[in-house]
């Protein structure tokens, strides 16, 4: 939990209520909440009108003795039910990353605060896009689009629930009490309906940054139908509660913490800065590139993917891993920036990702889009076709490199500081569990600081909603966190463009930026 | 040196509550640093931060206005030396001088002519900003006369240029108009900076040279500070220097006595040669330019000069939209390329065109510099807009087939662009890389 206390957001009150009599003839309701306030020392307590309908049964059916199940969040509670008894039923609360393209759900037992189980699927989503544009529109333009849309991350989560609940067989839907999401801020608007369509448009205005805590039913999730369903606070259109749970893991904004950098190398390349006073945050948008998307022969890291390759500098003759020794069939992320920092330090291609066509190897040749480069020869391949890169491959690695660290170069400028004076650099998403740190500064990609202050944080979205469940006290945190996190527009101006073509070059056309890499 | 958005941010109290239209503390310290927002807009600013923030914060050249109304000139809180560091805010102010030696139909005619300076530049209406009444009959009367006339019919601010008598005569007359006076000097500026205060209006300090006169704006400004400085134009190049040294003082060493918009007085003899060194001036930090050149063919390039120099350079880098671009010798069957007007993007797709070496068309939609899935995420790069730029830009007229080429990566909007425009719409490759390929494949006639 990172240093906070297990304290989860929900919670399981036994209570012996005073018996009603004449003497004692207060209303039930009354009886319960003084009660309540009592235990908890909470204030605020809101039951709602479903529970009060049936309370008088329910506190009689065990002369008195009742469970509460109860949310509570700084000094104001919801109660999601009173049941007769003092029952042992276990509690469970579901922590859910809904990712663009990937949606995670953790099962927790929130008592013993511990994982019990994971899994995790394709976002249903993705066949209206792959990209949270391509859906904004599809939501927004096609006739009930926002309704198909909504319903089918709803059934995704829904199946990821089915899968646990098979997987761990004595737990009941109805055990499930307490959910909590994070996504981004798209994500976050489908996931609960919200139009989303002036996300996209200028000046990019989300309809909500903090969502209401709603009820399981009203959005559909098969888990107990009165159970709370949380959803992470976004900080602005492109940053959204997936970032503020990532910060949230990280620690990046506790009060002592110096300064350091989350990067999230993804299709929307989200980052923040900054220490336990001050936090900025933009998203740089660096496209799939590295997620093998957009790239000739670019794939997912899974079996048969090249994820590391030499190339010899006298022969270029190419040799290479794949992942599960399989057959190549394409290059995955790590392949890909291996391959640059390769093809630069080889000649193969300049600073500015240009092929020298004049090279003598059989290699180097022509295709349909212009120069490539062969890495595998047909016959050696799983496929009936040579595993090239092409300088429009290239092209587009560059300019995602080139966005990401024209990111990091944004926000240290809007602050004043150099990157000496990162003291840390997260690398986040599930890109990071095949970066190669050294390469990736190579190429530019990362700045050249020392390797040690790196470290990879993988999927920091659903860890940081699993601590959010845990701890009322992460909650909060997280929700003044995504309160203090300062959003920083990198269309405004020309400081992100300038940085941004600086950065098209292997490794930067400012080579002092990177005094480590030889070329 | 100027403090930072986080120097400033230290001074906040970091409540984050949203009071002063900002998002967070941090970000109203930026808009604070960038001279956006005042600490006033904070409701929640303690006393201590409002003392340490107010001084600093204050803005290196201090902002003075002339005129009333629509006639109204806004001079000086400029924070940069060269505009690309951020931008010039407050375009020079060019006044034209008329003498009272004229009077009657004269002088008619020639206030007639001075409002008619204006003109029209890309869309926009351009013109002269001020009048100024020289008192060059050295009588008061007269002058005040002249005030008079001119303050009735002329369509710009005053700038009323006399000795102390012909100010005390003229001012309380066309008060109202918060002219400029001009000016204070050694021997009479207790008397002239009386006059400005008690009238309300800004006066122009003239000392000589730069120690000079902020040894007179200094004692000027304990009294008053709605000052405008003048070295007192003798020597061209000397001028210059001193308006650069005194904004160079005021910006990066907070000097005081030197935190004033500026004027200058053109003294070249010869009209175009007054117009080079107006010219000099707008570019280097003069607030107004008073000079006697009143001919349109003169000053439309001047005013065309102050309005590049002054346009906000932290746009994104485009190509103009307005043209069709011609690659190569194009004729009725070149194909038609659409993109964005994004110089990077336009270069990419124009430099693939020539290597096609097939002549082609390039239509650059304005998208506000946006590449092209920027522009189509952000709703800038999709069937309607285009559909009407294409049509307005008349490029279908100069060819005889009906097809354009839209960029392979926005294939999604085809069907919709084909519906609103009647053009047929043919998907282009996804990078302009692959445009040589496309062009021969699709165009093979047309290859030389």
């Amino acid at each position: 939990l990172n240093g906070y206390p297990l304290n989860p957001l929900c919670r399981r009150i036994r209570l012996t209520l005073p018996v009603a009599n004449l003497q004692d003839n207060r209303d039930d309701l009354n009886r319960l909440t003084l009660a309540l306030k009592k235990e908890t020392k909470c204030t605020d307590i809101n039951i709602s009108l479903a529970i009060i309908r049936n309370l008088g049964e329910i506190l009689r059916a065990a002369h008195f003795k009742v469970t509460v199940l109860l949310s509570e969040v700084g000094g104001k509670a919801e109660v999601i039910a009173v049941e007769p008894g003092h029952g042992h039923q276990p509690l469970y609360g579901l922590a859910v990353d809904i990712g663009t393209t990937t949606v995670v759900a953790y099962l927790l037992d929130l008592e013993k605060g511990r994982v019990i189980d994971t899994a995790g699927t394709h976002n249903r989503q993705a066949r209206f896009g792959d990209d949270v544009i391509s859906r904004i529109v599809y939501a927004v333009d096609e006739t009930d689009g926002l309704k198909t849309i909504h319903q089918c991350i709803i059934d995704t989560i829904n199946t990821l629930i089915m899968d646990l609940l098979v997987k761990q067989r004595q737990i009941k839907e109805s055990d499930i009490r307490v959910i909590m999401t994070a996504g981004n801020t798209t994500m976050a608007h489908l996931f609960l309906g919200i139009n989303p369509k002036f996300i996209r448009l200028e000046p990019y205005i989300p309809t909500a940054n903090f969502f209401p805590v709603v009820k399981a039913q009203e959005v559909g999730l098969r888990v107990n139908p009165d159970a709370l369903v949380f959803s992470y606070p976004s900080v602005a259109s492109y940053v959204g509660g997936d970032i503020v749970s990532g910060t949230l893991f990280t620690g990046m904004g506790n009060a002592d913490a110096p300064i350091s950098l989350l990067i999230d190398i993804g299709t929307n390349g989200e980052m923040v800065l900054g220490s336990g006073d001050w936090l900025v945050t933009c998203s740089c948008s660096a496209g799939p590139a590295f997620e093998g998307s957009g790239i000739t022969y670019g794939m997912r890291a899974m079996h048969g993917a090249i994820e590391r390759l030499e190339i010899d500098p006298q022969t270029y003759e190419v040799s290479y891993t794949t992942i599960n020794n399989g057959k190549p069939i394409g290059i995955c992320g790590s392949g890909l920036i291996n391959c640059l920092a390769k093809l630069r330090r080889t000649g193969i291609i300049d600073r500015a990702g240009k092929f020298q066509t004049s090279l003598s190897t059989e290699r180097m040749r022509i295709g349909e889009t212009g120069p490539e480069y062969v890495l595998v020869w047909r016959d050696d391949t799983d496929l009936d076709r040579d595993i090239v890169i092409s300088e429009a491959d290239v092209k587009n690695l560059l300019r995602a490199k080139g966005a990401v660290f024209a990111g990091i170069r944004s926000l240290l400028n809007v602050v004043g500081f150099e990157l000496e004076s990162i003291e840390t650099i997260y690398v986040a998403g599930g890109f990071g569990n095949y970066l190669n740190i050294p390469d990736a500064i190579t190429i530019g990609l990362l700045p050249d600081i020392p390797i040690e202050k790196y470290k990879y944080v993988g999927n920091t979205s659903a860890k940081g909603a699993c601590m959010a469940l845990l701890s009322q006290e992460a909650w909060m945190e997280a929700n003044s966190l995504a309160g203090k996190m300062t959003y920083i527009e990198l269309s405004v101006g020309n400081l992100f463009m300038d940085e941004f073509v600086s950065s098209l070059f292997i490794p930067h056309t400012d080579l002092t930026l990177f005094p480590n890499v030889s070329l | 040196m100027a403090l930072t958005g986080l120097d400033i941010f230290k001074q906040l109290p970091k409540t984050n509550c949203k009071d002063c239209g900002s998002p967070t503390c941090l970000a109203f310290a930026m808009a604070m640093a960038n001279g956006k927002a005042s600490l006033d807009m904070c409701p929640h600013a303690t006393e201590a931060a409002k003392e340490n923030l107010g001084a600093a914060t204050a803005p290196p050249v201090r902002t003075v206005k002339v005129g009333v109304g629509e006639q109204e000139i806004v001079m000086g809180d400029e924070t940069v030396l060269f505009r690309h560091d951020k931008t010039f805010y407050h375009p020079t102010a060019i006044a034209i001088q008329i003498p009272d030696t004229l009077s009657g139909a004269e002088l008619d005619a020639k206030i007639e002519k001075v409002n008619g300076l204006v003109m029209d530049r890309v869309g926009q209406k351009i013109a002269i900003d001020m009048v100024a009444i020289v008192n060059a009959s050295g009588d008061a009367a007269t002058f005040k006369a002249a005030v008079e006339a001119v303050a009735a019919k002329a369509n710009f601010a005053l700038l009323l240029a006399a000795d102390v008598a012909g100010l005390e005569a003229a001012v309380p007359a066309v008060a109202a108009k918060k002219p400029l006076l001009h000016a204070a000097t050694a021997e009479n500026w207790e008397k002239v900076v009386a006059l400005a205060k008690a009238n309300n209006c800004p006066v122009v300090v003239k000392g000589n040279g730069l120690d000079d006169t902020a040894a007179l704006v200094e004692k000027v400004a304990a009294q008053y500070k709605e000052l405008v400085i003048d070295f007192g134009n003798t020597q061209q190049a000397k001028t210059l220097a001193e308006m650069v040294n005194a904004r160079r003082l005021a910006i990066k060493k907070k000097f005081r006595p030197f935190g004033y918009p500026m004027l200058a007085c053109t003294i070249a003899t010869d009209a175009k040669e007054e117009i080079v060194e107006a010219a000099t001036y707008v570019a280097k930090y003069a607030s107004i330019v008073c000079m006697k050149v009143d001919e349109k063919p003169l000053l439309l390039p001047l005013m065309a000069w102050r309005m590049n120099i002054y346009t906000d350079p932290q746009k994104p880098m485009t190509v103009e939209s307005k043209n069709v671009y011609e690659i190569g010798a194009v004729g009725p069957d070149s194909p038609v390329y659409v993109c964005t007007n994004f110089a990077l993007t336009y270069f990419a797709v124009e430099g693939e065109v020539v290597a096609s070496k097939i002549p082609g068309y390039i239509v650059a939609v304005d998208t506000d510099g946006a590449s092209v899935l920027t522009a189509w995420a952000a709703g800038k790069f999709v069937a309607e807009p285009i559909a009407e730029f294409v049509k307005n830009i008349g490029i279908m007229d100069k060819v005889n087939h009906n097809t354009i080429v839209i960029p392979g990566y926005v294939a999604i909007i085809s069907g919709k662009l084909k519906e609103k425009s009647g053009y047929e719409v043919v998907v282009g490759p996804q990078e302009a890389a692959g445009i040589p390929a496309f062009a021969k494949a699709r165009y093979p006639h047309l290859m030389k």
